[in-house]
């Protein structure tokens, strides 16, 4: 049974053409990209538009007081049909992930924010408690909050009750490209989840992200994959083609796995025998 | 005017309004957010928005991230 099947706030329309649905908003493609990383502008808007993102990530910094720094993100302001969603990164607590946000939504005009906490460098892992103690008041606030958080189906429970607009579970740490180490919790988050399941962060290979949609996630975000790869068009294209794959075939249903023995599906060779013998 | 502008030490030659001092800073026209004393100055209200002595001024802009 696929996650269609169950009521996430999807209407008719909706499931034929195989949009999703978060913080009200309407949305076909599901694939996110971050903007970090990039060699140049003009790399990232390329890889923006080979993937077909729609919900590009962005973040926060103070202006230096000396401004030479190159302005990356003129040119994605000039792109259609992208929501520009602010993270929180940088932010060591709620407080500070609270004031991010705010920020983000004045640059950005739209409510969406990334609440993205993660106080150790070291692992870059989302600090549970902050993130919701942020989550809960941003979510109060009118923000469409997107946490990014551990895969712990507990926490995912508590984040949807306080009013997230979704899941954003790590697949593995931040830039590490060990891909979906957090599978079997992935799908305990699945099982439960009433809003939608972005898988976030981690992801190396497109196969990974056709993997995480054909389980059951509803997008995955990406970033070093694509910024860091040889060439981050291409990679972005195929990345956005993989999400297609993964999300046709959980659609389409996966067959079932046999028990261990094996499943002919051709007739045996008893007929090379000569008949009578 | 002495201001304290990302946590530095500033002596604005144009204080008279945010706009003026983003003009001076040569940030005039980019997407900046400006907190002045914590508090978000809305776009609208930069230019006739005006500074004190000692005010504290932080500005942020967006740059790339995941």
């Amino acid at each position: 049974m696929t996650r269609e099947s169950e009521e996430k706030g999807m209407d008719r329309q909706d499931k034929a053409q195989d949009e999703w649905v978060v913080g009200g908003h309407r949305f076909s493609s599901r694939l996110l990209m971050g903007t970090g990383k990039f060699q140049d502008a003009e790399t990232m808007v390329g890889a923006i538009m080979a993937s077909g993102a729609q919900i590009v990530t962005v973040a926060l910094r103070r202006v230096g007081r000396i401004v030479q720094e190159d302005d990356m993100l003129g040119p994605l302001g000039e792109l259609k049909g992208i929501t520009l969603m602010p993270n929180t990164s940088g932010a060591r607590n709620a407080s500070e992930a609270i004031r991010a946000a705010r920020l983000g939504r004045e640059l950005c005009g739209s409510p969406f924010v990334k609440v993205e906490i993660h106080p150790n460098p070291h692992h870059l892992m989302p600090d549970p408690i902050e993130t919701f103690e942020a989550a809960r008041i941003l979510a109060a606030e009118g923000f469409v909050v997107m946490p990014y958080m551990p895969a712990d189906p507990v926490l995912a429970k508590r984040l949807e009750d306080v009013g997230c607009a979704s899941l954003m579970p790590l697949g593995s740490a931040i830039g590490s490209g060990r891909g979906l180490a957090t599978a079997e919790m992935l799908r305990l988050i699945l099982r439960d989840a009433r809003i939608p399941v972005i898988v976030d962060a981690g992801l190396r290979s497109p196969s990974e992200a056709a993997a995480a949609l054909e389980m059951g996630c509803d997008a995955v975000l990406v970033n070093s994959a694509v910024a860091a790869s040889g060439d981050p068009i291409a990679m972005a294209a195929a990345f956005a083609q993989a999400v297609g794959a993964g999300r046709n075939a959980h659609r389409a249903g996966l067959m079932p796995q046999g028990g261990g023995t094996a499943l002919a599906t051709s007739p045996l060779t008893a007929f090379l025998s000569v008949e009578g013998q | 005017m002495k201001l304290i502008v990302n946590g530095a030490a500033y002596e604005a030659k144009r204080p008279e309004s945010v706009t003026a001092l983003l003009e001076e800073m040569g940030i005039g026209g980019r997407p900046v957010v400006v907190v002045l004393n914590d508090e978000v100055v809305p776009a609208s209200s930069r230019s006739t928005c005006g500074l004190r002595e000692g005010d504290c001024v932080d500005l942020f802009r967006l740059v790339g991230g995941g």
